[in-house]
């Protein structure tokens, strides 16, 4: 199909097919895709765009799975490099924090045999007992699903004790690749694809909201990636329950892909926008700036995102993969990065409810004349 | 009723014999309440409305189209219907047989008009357009060469060459139409129908004091004063009415079709007052970048303020799909040298010079040297960019010896010394900027680099670089190493304290270089690298600025060949976007680069990381050289 005609089904509102999917992924013109996608984004969310107070944190990289992407996992507890926080040492990361203290704690861990259960329901209510109003985005589908066969639960019964415990909604991470093919030869020994999309159901019955992610650019194909995005879409039509879609580039150092090259600045901008025309009932793209690097995240903004993440403090996993994004950004930053993009920054909570609408600050006309003024005023001081 | 003004109107007017009767009396009452009018060349004049520093001004009407969106005093001009006796190309033989012409570059009018008119009579044929001064031009007429001859030395030129072409004249003869040179010109609103009235009275006063002037030229001067006299009254005339603008507006189309000016309309100040003007849509201004149309400075601006990121980058692709069909993205495998740090210029944004003196300051020994040239020449590096800082201590015979051992030892390609480093030579040597180009030509210099443009807009460079050379001494340097032969690149580096007003006046300012040299080979831009990681710095910033940034030059710098993207400042991924916003050029594999890196900004890419970031974009890859031919197979 050519683009005009699938520009056409999606200004008239209809659904993209598989066969439309790989169409828009095998378009040349990435400049054509991300006009489609941005009109789409414009249509739902106009110039808003959206950011939050985050704090990232990694309480343990030990992991019984091998994925074959990952530069951040250590085997087991004692290997060189291996680190599990105690709970103090987790707690004390957000008490530090408290005079200008996040929104949201985001916690993503490696699989990690040796904890008793006990230990991250304690950690999360200690973050609640430090800041009772503080959100815990902790633990992907993954983690879940393994805490339920290690632990001998169901998925209800882990989320359900998580979350009397403090926990407030399940991060998108851990989705990969969900096609076999793919799946089998980067993350043979975790969830597979039905598992995870089965954790984020039983979330989404419990009336918790979650995110999804997929982490593409190694050794799937455009198809692949399409079947991954409808795979979400379906649950989407089913529960209604992701609230942001984020895709994750990867990144090449130290891991089990290391002779690939990172998927491209072009490939990450086709991604936003593809995933933008696909996931008709998925309300918010994410460019991850960490993933994308910020200059790149900030085009993004233009090309179907929107949003562009939080200020994230400290992120080791696409640091230890060769990320040279820096590890935090500050809110003064974020706004900047937004606004440069000729959006309007929106702080945002975790259900997306604003907590601050920031003015629109570049390319507006008031500004410019601002500008001319402050430039007629200088030259008359000369 | 009259308004009452803050200040009065800052006014200037061309310092010709021939503009006097329209300013006779602005310098008093009632005038002189409301305007204060100072005198000046041609390109002065107009430098003053398109940089803001005047609100109108008596200007030439080519650069009245360049600025774009101005509108014109209603009656005031000078203009000619027939003979102008002031602007003549002259020549040994035939003016249609000429194979070069020197034009005196002060009156881009009579240069625009030239062209039109040869190009009319030859069959689009044009001779190659030298620039020089008024005197250079009559002296270097001989043979195949012809000059075009402005004002007073045109005036008194008679019988001294046997073939002589009156540009109003023929003009006139062409088109049956009347030609206006200069007009009161300005931005919307900013004269008034009072200030109309002055100007008219202005005119009044004039007309019947002509033969005053014209005495009074010739007393100054030594030309007759009957010659004068007959050229204020017979030759020049003063009206702006139906005719006149019928003129004009035939010379803007003919100059937008032949792509010397863009589309211009006539615009009087009453008209705006009657009905509002609609500008032409944001998309209409686009289609024509996009067809290769020229763009005024105004409409740039608007474009750059206005445009949505997906529409100038597309018309900015367009561009590129037009000027390279083949669809490759070239790179040079070349290193970045920085000989000295040692500079006496301290410029704020620089975070890489050391004064003279410092403990840290260096200068490349030949061993050091040697080595990174050995490695650019074992990795199939093809030149070497070689700049550094003022250092008073090198001398032009160090740089000869070195040029010329490099040359020997390693034969690179040599694109070597900024203008700012030619002209710190020129005056550490008592030398003309033509005589230091010559020797280092000689000594095999290739090919000027463009850098140390920042703005070339002199309030901007004053703030940001106090002790470099002025817009103008940077663009002579270039004007003169074109016409040696020797190519360079043209670049910007905004944001610092630069308006998008600013940015867009730079580029106008190398388009109208480059319409006399052809010698740019290509554009790059990058914003100031203030340190990685902080955002707190003075001007406008972004990668989204960026890619508009590169997209405006694309749409603006019609005559120029290559835009590059500037992954060194901006990243490599950045820099890939940027292939897609009307770059056809990713820059250099670069080894090192000292001055960005002291401002914090650290990437490398390697030619296959180039390469494939090329192909991911859509494109095929070829290695060049400085000329930006092709060394290798596009794959």
């Amino acid at each position: 199909m050519t683009l005009e005609a699938l520009s056409r089904k999606i200004q008239a509102g209809e659904r993209l097919g598989f066969e439309d999917g790989v169409a828009l992924f095998a378009h040349r013109d990435v400049m054509a895709l991300g006009q489609l996608a941005n009109e789409v984004r414009e249509r739902l969310h106009g110039d808003r765009t959206y950011f939050n107070r985050n704090m990232r944190l990694e309480v343990t990289n030990v992991c019984v799975a091998s994925c074959l992407f990952c530069s951040f996992a250590k085997l087991e507890e004692g290997a060189p490099g291996a680190h599990t926080m105690k709970l103090e040492e987790a707690w004390r990361e957000l008490e530090a924090r408290m005079d200008d203290p996040p929104a949201e704690i985001h916690i993503v861990n490696g699989l990690h045999p040796g904890l008793p259960f006990s230990y991250y329901e304690e950690l999360l209510a200690g973050f609640k007992r430090i800041k009772p109003d503080v959100v815990l985005k902790c633990f992907t589908a993954v983690e879940i699903h393994f805490f339920a066969r290690h632990y001998g639960m169901t998925y209800v019964e882990v989320l359900e004790r998580l979350r009397r415990a403090g926990l407030d909604s399940l991060p998108g991470g851990g989705a990969e690749i969900f096609h076999p093919e793919v799946r089998q030869r980067i993350a043979s020994d975790k969830a597979t694809a039905d598992e995870y999309l089965e954790v984020h159901r039983v979330a989404h019955r419990l009336g918790m909201r979650t995110n999804a992610t997929m982490l593409y650019g190694h050794v799937e194909t455009f198809e692949h990636r399409v079947d991954h995005l409808l795979r979400l879409r379906s649950l989407q039509d089913e529960t209604g329950g992701l609230l942001a879609f984020i895709p994750l580039a990867f990144h090449p150092d130290g891991n089990g892909m290391k002779n690939l090259p990172a998927p491209t600045a072009i490939d990450a901008l086709r991604t936003i926008a593809v995933s933008r025309l696909l996931l008709d009932n998925v309300a918010h793209v994410k460019a991850y700036w960490v993933s994308m690097t910020p200059e790149v995240a900030q085009i993004a903004l233009r090309f179907g995102a929107d949003d562009i993440d939080g200020t994230i403090v400290h992120e080791t996993i696409y640091r230890a993969a060769g990320s040279r994004s820096p590890r935090g950004l500050t809110v003064a930053e974020l706004v900047r990065l937004i606004q440069e993009a000729g959006r309007v920054p929106v702080e945002r909570d975790t259900l997306y409810q604003v907590v601050r609408e920031h003015p629109r600050a570049w390319v507006s006309e008031a500004a410019l004349k601002v500008r001319e003024r402050k430039a007629n005023k200088h030259l008359e001081v000369l | 009723m009259s308004e009452t003004r803050a200040r009065p109107l800052r006014a200037a007017a061309v310092g010709y014999l021939n503009a006097r009767p329209l300013c006779e009396g602005l310098d008093r009452e009632p005038a002189s309440g409301r305007m204060r009018v100072d005198c000046a060349s041609p390109t002065e004049v107009a430098r003053r409305v398109a940089e803001d520093e005047a609100d109108f001004a008596l200007m030439p009407v080519a650069a009245a189209a360049s600025v774009g969106d101005l509108r014109i005093v209603r009656g005031c001009a000078i203009g000619s219907a027939g003979a102008v006796r002031s602007i003549l190309i002259v020549g040994d033989r035939a003016i249609d047989s000429l194979d070069e012409l020197s034009v005196d570059l002060s009156s881009r009018t009579s240069v625009v008009l030239a062209r039109l008119v040869l190009r009319a009579r030859r069959a689009g044929r044009e001779p190659r357009l030298i620039g020089c001064s008024p005197r250079e031009a009559i002296e270097s007429v001989r043979g195949g060469r012809g000059a075009l001859v402005i004002g007073d030395p045109a005036l008194e030129i008679d019988g001294r060459f046997p073939h002589v072409v009156d540009l109003g004249l023929a003009w006139w003869e062409w088109t049956g139409l009347p030609f206006v040179f200069a007009a009161w010109c300005g931005r919307a609103g900013s004269v008034s129908a009072e200030d109309e009235q002055l100007l008219e009275a202005a005119k009044r006063a004039g007309l019947v004091r002509r033969n005053a002037f014209a005495d009074e030229h010739a007393a100054r001067t030594g030309l007759a004063p009957a010659i004068l006299r007959g050229y204020l009254h017979q030759a020049i005339r003063y009206d702006l009415g139906d005719d006149e603008r019928r003129g004009l507006e035939r010379f803007y189309e003919e100059a937008a079709r032949a792509a010397l000016l863009p589309k211009a309309r006539v615009r009087f100040f009453d008209e705006d007052r009657r009905s509002p003007v609609s500008p032409p849509s944001l998309d209409t201004l686009l289609a024509r970048g996009a067809d290769g149309e020229r763009l005024s400075a105004a409409e740039g601006e608007r474009l750059l303020a206005q445009a949505s990121l997906f529409d100038l980058g597309l018309a900015a692709d367009a561009v590129r799909r037009r000027k390279h069909p083949d669809g490759v993205v070239t790179y040079i495998v070349d290193r970045n040298v920085n000989y000295t740090n040692v500079c006496t210029t301290s410029c704020r944004f620089c975070a890489f010079y050391r004064p003279p003196g410092h403990a840290e300051g260096y200068v490349l020994s030949r061993a050091e040297l040697g080595a990174k040239l050995a490695e650019v020449v074992d990795a199939g590096g093809v030149q070497i960019l070689l700049q550094g800082g003022l250092n008073p201590d090198l001398r032009i015979a160090w740089y000869e010896e070195l040029f010329r051992w490099i040359k020997r030892e390693y034969k690179l390609g040599l694109h070597a010394l900024s203008p700012e480093e030619i002209l710190h030579i020129a005056r550490l040597e008592r030398m003309s900027v033509s005589g230091v180009l010559e020797r280092l030509h000689q000594a095999g210099l290739d090919s000027v680099p463009g850098g140390g443009a920042e703005i070339l807009v002199d309030r901007v460079r004053r703030t940001i670089a106090k002790a470099k050379c002025t817009s103008d001494e940077w663009l002579g340097v270039m004007r003169v190493a074109h016409h040696m032969g020797l190519r360079s690149s043209a670049t910007m580096m905004y944001g610092t304290v630069d308006t998008p007003r600013d940015r867009v006046l730079h580029l106008i300012k190398i388009r109208d270089l480059q319409d006399e040299t052809r010698g740019f080979t290509a554009f790059f831009c990058w914003d100031f690298q203030h340190e990685r990681g902080t955002r707190i710095e003075p001007g406008d910033h972004g990668t989204v600025l960026y890619l508009r940034q590169q997209a405006i030059a694309r749409l603006l710098l019609d005559n120029v060949d290559h835009v590059g993207a500037s992954w060194v400042t901006q990243g490599p991924e950045v820099g890939q976007v940027a292939l897609r916003f009307g770059a056809d050029d990713f820059g250099s594999v670069m080894f090192e680069e000292n001055v960005v890196s002291s401002a914090g900004t650290t990437f490398c890419m390697n030619a296959e990381a180039m390469e494939r970031r090329i192909r991911a974009a859509g494109f095929k890859a070829a290695r060049r050289n400085v000329r930006y031919e092709w060394l290798t197979h596009p794959s």
